[in-house]
């Protein structure tokens, strides 16, 4: 670690703070900041994922339970296999929260960015085609 | 005046940054005190750039924190930090290549501030670029698209300014325009840090200099003290004990 302290400035260039200075600073001292230590975007990312592989092991579950319930010896059967295709759809439905929960938690800032600027330059495409027509 | 009364516009305080596993900036102490230009000077990889990333909110510092006006900002997103008015512009200009000149003051549309406002300012202090509004910026001139990156930046009314590289691949005669135009910014009491690897010409407007090898700083001082330590890091001194005896 480097413990070289930075003299005070020695010429003219440190101005008066000027208006925008001061309200700079007071933007950044009422700024609402997180801990970055606790950020927990990996953590719901990796629960998502969980979620995903526990919701298709559930359906895959449900559906081999419904297959199995109807024999000739299970006077229960198609209660069984209600109960077997309700589960499956609960498998279905944890899957779709899980990969939801992972696309927001590991792409959402990346394609943000992308979709500002696919946005604007649509906007832009559409205010040259619209001058071109005037003209 | 106590130093909690006014503190420095910019503070890093063992500031430790990492791409993975790989850390390139090893313990940073550095000050920019309000209304001044501070100069980072250092040859290639040695980590100035990254630590521009780490001020600006786009690399979250591996250990360490970031001071601004004397509130921990630490962890603060990129675009915030940009509406409060930290500006970045970053190695290798940042513009779109595919709009041209007005519509990339159009960008920075987003503080608030109309089109003609952020024209009328970019054009009086670039009228190059008032005759080129119409052009697409890629096919301008590296000093051209420099100074549209610079337009882009002043657009938005900064208060703390950081400058990655300005000279990078441009003629001396253009490095020099640009330098005066950073120092009529620091006139008007923005705070600048600026990293670069050529030094001359920022030395002539930095107020202060800081010396960076191997992700450390060796050396801080005036810029007229810190002439001769520059040779020796750039040829290969690695810490500030061989940086230090050289004075």
């Amino acid at each position: 670690m480097s413990q070289i302290e930075t003299p005070a400035p020695t010429t003219a260039g440190a101005a008066e703070p000027s208006e925008r200075v001061a309200r700079f600073k007071a933007e950044i001292a009422e700024m609402r900041l997180r801990d970055p230590k606790a950020s927990r975007d990996r953590v719901w990312a990796l629960v998502g994922l969980v979620l995903m592989v526990v919701g298709v092991i559930v359906a895959f579950a449900g559906f081999f339970i419904s297959r199995g319930a109807t024999t000739a010896f299970n006077s229960q059967g198609p209660a069984e296999q209600r109960d077997a295709i309700a589960l499956a759809v609960a498998g279905v439905a944890v899957t779709v929260f899980g990969a939801a929960m992972f696309i927001r938690y590991s792409f959402a800032q990346f394609l943000r960015f992308w979709l500002a600027r696919l946005i604007y330059e649509q906007q832009a495409q559409t205010d040259r085609i619209v001058e071109a027509g005037k003209g | 005046m106590s130093p909690v009364d006014h503190p420095p516009m910019l503070e890093f305080r063992d500031v430790r940054a990492a791409y993975g596993r790989i850390e390139v900036v090893h313990g940073v102490d550095l000050v920019v005190p309000s209304g001044t230009v501070v100069a980072i000077l250092g040859p290639n990889g040695a980590g100035k750039s990254t630590l521009l990333k780490v001020a600006c909110g786009l690399l979250p510092p591996t250990a360490g924190d970031v001071y601004i006006a004397g509130r921990r900002i630490t962890g603060a997103r990129p675009d915030e930090l940009a509406r409060a008015g930290l500006c970045l512009i970053p190695e290798g200009k940042g513009i779109f290549p595919n709009l041209t000149v007005r519509e990339n003051l159009r960008m920075s549309t987003f503080t608030g501030k109309s089109l003609d406002e952020i024209e009328d300012v970019a054009f009086t202090r670039f009228p190059r670029l008032g005759e080129r509004r119409t052009q697409v910026a890629g096919t301008l001139s590296g000093g051209e698209q420099q100074m549209l990156a610079m337009s882009r930046g002043l657009a938005t009314d900064p208060a703390l300014l950081l400058l990655d590289e300005l000279s990078m691949g441009l003629a001396p005669i253009i490095v020099e325009e640009l330098y005066e135009i950073v120092a009529q910014v620091a006139s008007d009491g923005v705070s600048i840090l600026v990293v670069e690897q050529f030094a001359q010409t920022v030395l002539g407007v930095a107020d202060q200099a800081a010396i960076m090898t191997h992700g450390t700083i060796v050396a801080v001082g005036p810029p007229s003290e810190l002439a001769g330590d520059l040779s020796t890091a750039y040829l290969g001194a690695g810490s500030a004990t061989d940086v230090a005896t050289t004075r």
